[in-house]
């Protein structure tokens, strides 16, 4: 396993074509388009196949946090990458339910599929 | 309460120590009829509480302003007849007898205050305004601790109503059932999500099937609260199954423009269960003969 630090973010491969992206309370999610490029290009470098979003300490989703996740995961499968949202809390889930419409650009897990 | 004179309460006084005794005893004789028949108060409770109204009734005739309806004696009087009325009430007795039996209280006083001859006409109707708007008072005292403790009940039923109207159950290692029953409203909705979604986060639960069996009706409402549930479950990374759709509610959800189309529905709960292990690669069969 090997980390990368991006600002907000922990990157750590797991495993051969698995990534896991650990967001902190440091994350500017205003400087997205920067945070994508850092992220995507570390996943082409190492021919990432998922990458898997800890959502575990993110009691809520706001719209705009929301439309951040969206935007990395098409990013991602712009890249051939699939993005997977895992362990995401119950209060966060009762409140995205509320306003998002639709299904959501990622897929959703409880845990890292081994 | 009505305005008495300094001379009414140590009329008063003075006819309780004289005739103490006597009141005491018609006061303990009616709550032995009253509660003690149906044994919702011991005999020696009834007769503490013949006792203890007439130490607290002297209190209040012996503080400075008895017509002060703050007053700590008031309030000890008060609260003497608000315990018991939540005392009677927990115990299954009726609030009508417990004011019936406060009115005989009155009444024993006033028969009391009748057998005295020396008493004036003037002095006698002052003690008779007051006693009527003391009692009065303790009457309403009594019917606000029968509504709290009601309200409280009501309260508490309902409370146990939505507790066992969503009962999830984690049917297989993985696999919750959550039978709906009635309508969903915004309320319960938010119940039975949040009861729902800490289930799924603490057992780990793969698959949530949801029997819809008991849902008679729908409206936009209702069918925007499901689909709303349906979300949050998938978000968990869960599975979400929707069984038992009646085909009433199938052409209302569709008359609705409600889209099931990412939601996986099977006929019964059997199905939903059946639709559940295989997508866990759960197999169940029938053991061999």
């Amino acid at each position: 396993m090997s980390g990368t630090a991006i600002p907000g973010l922990h990157l750590t491969q797991i495993g051969r074509e698995n990534f896991l992206l650990e967001p902190s309370r440091a994350l500017d999610i205003s400087n997205g388009d920067e945070l994508l490029v850092k992220i995507l290009q570390r996943l082409q470098e190492a021919r990432a196949g998922t990458l898997y979003y800890d959502l575990a300490d993110l009691p809520l989703i706001e719209p705009l946090y929301y439309r951040w996740l969206n935007m990395l995961a098409r990013a991602c499968r712009a890249v051939n990458v699939a993005m997977v949202c895992i362990r995401m809390q119950p209060t966060a889930a009762f409140a995205l339910s509320r306003y998002m419409q639709g299904a959501p650009d990622f897929a959703v897990g409880q845990g890292v599929k081994q | 309460m009505a305005k008495q004179t300094k001379n009414t309460s140590k009329i008063l006084i003075e006819l309780l120590k004289l005739q103490i005794g006597h009141v005491s005893q018609r006061i303990e004789q009616e709550g032995q009829m009253v509660f003690g028949g149906s044994n919702l108060l011991e005999p020696d409770e009834i007769a503490d509480l013949s006792v203890q109204f007439l130490q607290l009734l002297v209190a209040l005739l012996e503080s400075r302003d008895p017509d002060d309806d703050a007053s700590p004696q008031f309030h000890a009087l008060e609260m003497f007849f608000n315990n018991l009325s939540k005392q009677i009430l927990v115990r299954g007795g009726r609030i009508e007898d417990l004011v019936r039996y406060i009115q005989f209280m009155q009444h024993t006083l006033i028969d009391a205050l009748g057998e005295d001859q020396n008493t004036k006409v003037e002095d006698a109707r002052a003690i008779l305004l007051y006693l009527s708007s003391l009692f009065n008072e303790l009457v309403l005292a009594v019917f606000q601790a029968y509504l709290s403790e009601k309200e409280r009940t009501i309260w508490a039923q309902e409370a146990e109503l939505r507790e066992t109207s969503t009962p999830i159950t984690e049917i297989w290692d993985g696999v919750l059932t959550l039978p709906i029953i009635g309508t969903l409203d915004s309320s319960r909705t938010m119940i039975v999500m949040e009861a729902l979604l800490n289930r799924i986060a603490s057992e780990r639960a793969n698959a949530v099937v949801m029997d819809l069996t008991g849902v008679k009706n729908i409206d936009s409402q209702v069918s925007h609260h499901l689909i709303q549930m349906v979300r949050a479950i998938q978000l968990m990374g869960a599975e979400a199954i929707l069984t038992g759709i009646r085909p009433e509610i199938a052409r209302a959800l569709t008359s609705l423009n409600i889209d099931l189309g990412n939601v996986t529905t099977r006929a019964t709960l059997s199905d939903g269960l059946k639709e559940a292990f295989r997508r866990m690669d759960i197999q169940v069969s029938h053991k061999a003969a």
